[in-house]
């Protein structure tokens, strides 16, 4: 697949997405657009509605609504064409060992074989191949499921906090993994409550609170935004207050 | 392919697979020690009375009690099995990646009963080992009765297995599914007893469960209609599980398919309970009457109703419908049955004027009889179709009696069974890690 640069035109869109369970409202009424080749940053506090907004993207978690939630000019008419969720905290067929899930998913997903060697080696997997899923600790399970996203086909990315339970070290090599896979034309969508680990990474930002979208743009289109609401700049140099302040 | 593998690999990864095969082999073991060592002594073993086994059929005295153990381990161990395939992907969150790979889910869950069933027959091996030291010791195998009480207990567990993966489908958790299989299956038994107490509509119904499916095959009859509802609650139970498995669909939706679902497989499990053809597979044609008295009875023209004057639970009702009715049903699928009574057990009906009576009727001839022998049957019948009995019946099946003890067979199941599940147990564990 050859690169493909950010662009500002929207490739694909979330159009009035809402979820509710029983008569509390998970997501009301969600909007925004993604552009390809960009890594766009779901953020927002525990229980804001972003494991919810990913599965009903991903098809595993049905949404209110009639009409279709995905509209634009995204690759692939169907949302297995286009995309794939990888959610958090799972433990996926957790008597296999990874190699062979890893196998399984090349195969029964369609998934990259060339790039398997190369997200194994990225991803510090080669050691923990043989190991059963289940036996993985917190930080090799995520890994795991990162490498099980990164191999699979679709151009677009949807991973449920990829960060968490990682190191240091481990956020920054995950990092650079992802930034890599974007170079080669793929578009991403992360979930990520930590704030700061966001605005690092990030290209662009949808801000999630309540299950409303508060705001979305990149980073100093959201610092102006909150400037604005704010009369100040003041403390805005923290991405945290741009959000407190959006929220 | 990629999916058949992997179900296969979680059903090996699977330890409840691994108790179903340890336990069927000792389980079986226990029914056919007992089965050979009963039909050895009436075959004259130890100096019992030798001759009492001239009319023993190994499908009624070895084969029927052997294979029972395999309802045994379908109704208490296969649930467990079918129901860790189904929800484990589920409850380890693999099912949210599956899912968008943009395969039905019909043929994902296909794919996890062929598995089941592939097990199913692996777990079989052991009657199968029984069937190897029967032929061992010189009994008599008579391929068709043996194929048809196999025939029975594969349905079974395809109903077993539907079963399981349906609950498995509309429960979060894998223990509620295990509850609410077995719960179903204590459903069916309670029919069951019902139909034993209060006959009618109760007793068409039981005629289906999967106890009175499994009996029919083990007394050598194959009968069209039990097949086809076994084949259709089967798949019913599948699809439907395949419908609940779609945790991207609202529930309503998933309601109203389940709905159409269910209205679809009543009228063609209706329309299948019409079906009268029947096979007689066994050896001592036990289903059927001799064959001159069947030729004699396919004479008879126009429409014959029984009236039977019997309560559901009086044994001689029991002997009527076994011994003679269901025979006659073969011969004569227009033939209507009706039982009257006022009480279920029929023990205060009997100073009952007219307790106890069969009406056969026939263009506008009547004739009673209080005999529920299939003799007293064959006797009223050709009496009200004014139909000469034939002469001769043939020859009397003389069985197979063989006076040979279980030798080695609890070494078999007891000992060499066990070790080598436990063994390749162990081997698979290994290779796995």
């Amino acid at each position: 697949m050859p690169p493909v640069p950010m662009s500002a035109r929207p490739w694909l869109g979330v159009d009035g997405l809402s979820k509710t369970y029983g008569h509390l409202t998970a997501l009301d009424s969600v909007s925004f657009s993604i552009r390809p080749g960009e890594i766009l940053g779901l953020i927002g506090p525990n229980g804001a509605g972003k494991t919810t907004l990913f599965e009903c993207l991903a098809g595993v978690l049905a949404h209110a609504g009639g009409h279709d939630i995905l509209t634009g000019d995204g690759p692939g008419r169907d949302r297995s064409d286009l995309l794939f969720y990888v959610p958090d905290g799972i433990t996926p067929w957790p008597d296999q060992p990874l190699g062979w899930i890893l196998r399984f998913v090349v195969g029964f997903l369609g998934g990259r074989a060339e790039w398997h060697d190369e997200v194994v080696n990225a991803l510090g997997l080669a050691p923990l191949l043989p190991q059963r899923m289940g036996a993985l600790s917190k930080g090799q399970r995520k890994r795991a499921l990162l490498a099980v996203g990164l191999l699979t086909p679709q151009p677009l990315l949807l991973i449920d906090e990829p960060f968490e339970g990682l190191d240091l070290r481990q956020s920054r090599e995950v990092a650079a993994t992802l930034r890599w896979h974007v170079s080669t034309g793929r578009t991403l969508f992360l979930s990520i409550h930590q704030i700061h680990d966001a605005a690092r990474f990030c290209d662009r930002f949808v801000l999630l609170s309540g299950g409303r979208v508060c705001a979305e743009g990149t980073a100093a289109e959201l610092t102006a935004r909150a400037a604005a609401l704010r009369g100040t700049d003041e403390g805005l140099a923290d991405f945290e207050e741009v959000f407190l302040a959006l929220t | 392919m990629w999916l058949l593998a992997k179900e296969w690999r979680e059903l090996v990864a699977a330890r409840a697979f691994w108790v179903l095969l340890a336990a069927m082999g000792p389980l079986v073991g226990f029914a056919f020690i007992g089965a050979v060592q009963t039909y050895a002594e009436a075959s004259g073993f130890n100096g019992t009375a030798a001759g009492v086994g001239e009319a023993f059929s190994p499908l009624v005295g070895v084969w029927a009690p052997t294979f029972s153990a395999c309802e045994l381990a379908a109704v208490f161990l296969l649930p467990f099995v079918g129901i860790r395939l189904v929800a484990g992907d589920r409850q380890s969150g693999a099912l949210k990646l599956e899912l968008q790979q943009p395969m039905s889910s019909a043929a994902r869950i296909a794919t996890k009963a062929l598995i089941l069933m592939a097990g199913w027959i692996v777990a079989s091996l052991a009657p199968l080992v029984a069937v190897v030291l029967w032929r061992i010791y010189g009994g008599a195998i008579y391929a068709p009765e043996l194929a048809s009480v196999a025939l029975g207990h594969l349905l079974n567990a395809a109903l077993t297995i539907g079963l399981a993966a349906a609950m498995a489908g509309i429960s979060e958790h894998p223990s509620t599914a295990a509850i609410l299989t077995l719960s179903a299956t204590v459903g069916t038994w309670i029919v069951n007893f019902v139909a034993a107490v209060n006959g009618g509509w109760w007793e068409r119904a039981a005629a289906y469960t999967p106890t009175a499916m499994v009996a029919e095959f083990q007394h050598g009859l194959i009968r069209l209609d039990v097949l086809l509802v076994a084949i259709l609650l089967s798949a019913a139970a599948l699809l439907f599980a395949a419908i609940w498995l779609r945790i991207g669909v609202r529930v309503r939706r998933r309601g109203l398919e389940s709905a159409a679902l269910a209205a679809l497989a009543a009228l063609a499990i209706g329309a299948a309970t019409h079906a009268t053809r029947s096979w007689d597979v066994s050896e001592d044609r036990a289903n059927s009457f001799p064959v001159a008295d069947e030729a004699a009875l396919g004479r008879i023209r126009g429409h014959l109703s029984v009236e039977a004057h019997l309560a559901p639970e009086d044994p001689r009702r029991f002997d009527l419908d076994r011994r003679a009715l269901r025979k006659l049903k073969r011969v004569l699928p227009d033939l209507t049955v009706t039982y009257i009574s006022a009480t279920s057990i029929g023990l205060f009906e009997q100073n009952s004027p007219h307790y106890g009576e069969v009406w056969y009727a026939l263009g506008g001839r009547r004739v009673m009889s209080r005999v529920t022998t299939a003799e007293g049957v064959l006797e009223a019948v050709y009496d009200v179709a004014q139909v000469a009995p034939p002469g001769d019946t043939g020859t009397l099946f003389r069985g197979h009696p063989l006076a040979v003890p279980p030798r080695g067979a609890a070494w078999v199941f007891y000992g060499i069974w066990p070790a080598v599940v436990a063994g390749v147990g162990l081997a698979v564990y290994r290779r796995r890690r």
